[in-house]
């Protein structure tokens, strides 16, 4: 999917990691990631320490890492394109693109990157009711993995229960269930808590040129 | 029935692991291969955290038995205010980060350092890409 920019800006000590956060894995990925041909690593997190580890909330959440290994703008949800129908392949929307290509070139100069402030607001805090929401989440993964569905369910209500709008449960919830397991379709759920993309891709104008 | 412990990272089955009800007893040997938690003269470490033991919290959360000391992990959680959520069915057991962890996760803004298989199972660290920038992207099929 990144394979376009990642030709483009590899000689320019640059590298694009993807991780996919989905309890099944190679299993459902595989399609996805061959379709892409990519030279960067494709990374499988059936367990969700990614997730934990950056306290995201949804999918797709994007990254920038500087060479010094800081986060430098955090949590974008950069959507991708629909899929081409010849191809199969799916393309980031180019506004993105043109945005990381200007980070790749002007680095910590680039108007993409964020404050330190803003960053750390977009990370958000991870607080003992995250949390409290994601050990009962990772513990519902691993059981519904170990043949305990129905164990697991009650795992994945609890998670839900403490937070409703974390759409990276339910969306996984109900990918390894169905909803009425949960007493809500996805569209009750986002009547109930807010749109699932309700958080926008916040970027600044592009300069004039 | 056997426990089983999580944690962000690892998976365990020790042997000796007892629970009783909503308390979970581990050995001290075990409870340091199983949580990272440590029994040591100055109270219960990890890295650079020890939490000391009060005599009333020692007087619940220990306990002596067949020549070694023993933790209630489940209790020591609640103590300390690590998260945790427990399968009754199966005894398993997931533990989060402590709070040690929680607090200032995102202050310095480091990236959180990872490892993970790809499609052929080659193991690949995020530390490895330093000196890069790195465009991390975390996607989902569903």
């Amino acid at each position: 999917m990144w394979q376009v920019l990642r030709s483009e800006l590899a000689s320019q000590n640059f590298e694009i990691i993807t991780v996919g956060c989905d309890a099944k894995g190679a299993e459902v990925e595989r399609e996805f990631i061959e379709i892409a041909n990519p030279e960067y690593p494709c990374l499988i997190d059936t367990k969700f320490v990614v997730t934990e580890l950056y306290n995201t909330r949804n999918v797709p959440a994007l990254f920038w890492i500087d060479e010094s290994g800081r986060i430098v703008r955090g949590n974008d949800p950069a959507y991708m394109t629909r899929r081409d129908p010849e191809t199969g392949i799916r393309t980031p929307n180019e506004r993105y693109m043109d945005v990381v290509r200007d980070w790749v070139k002007n680095g910590s100069e680039s108007i993409y990157v964020t404050s330190n402030d803003v960053t750390q607001e977009r990370l958000g805090a991870s607080d003992e009711s995250n949390q409290q929401a994601m050990a009962h989440f990772r513990l519902g993964v691993h059981l519904d993995s170990h043949g305990q569905h129905a164990e697991a369910v009650e795992q994945f209500k609890a998670a839900l229960a403490l937070k409703p709008d974390n759409w990276n449960y339910r969306r996984q919830a109900y990918n390894l269930g169905n909803a009425d397991e949960y007493g809500m379709t996805m569209q009750e759920a986002m009547q109930a808590v807010g749109p699932m993309y309700a958080v926008a891709l916040q970027l600044p104008d592009a300069p004039k040129t | 029935m056997a426990v089983t412990i999580l944690t962000s990272e690892s998976e365990s089955t020790p042997a000796g692991a007892r629970a009783d009800g909503a308390r979970l007893w581990l050995r001290s040997d075990e409870l340091l291969t199983s949580t990272g938690w440590e029994m040591k003269p100055e109270g219960v470490c990890r890295g650079d955290v020890c939490v000391p033991l009060p005599p009333a919290q020692a007087a619940t959360l220990l306990s002596e038995r067949d020549g070694a000391t023993w933790l209630d992990m489940a209790g020591f959680a609640e103590f300390i205010g690590q998260t945790y959520a427990h399968d009754a069915a199966t005894e398993s057991w997931y533990f989060g980060p402590g709070p040690e962890e929680r607090r200032g996760q995102f202050d310095l803004l480091d990236a959180p350092d990872f490892e993970l298989p790809d499609l052929e199972g080659r193991k690949h660290r995020l530390s490895d890409y330093r000196g890069k920038k790195v465009l991390l992207a975390l996607w989902a099929s569903w």
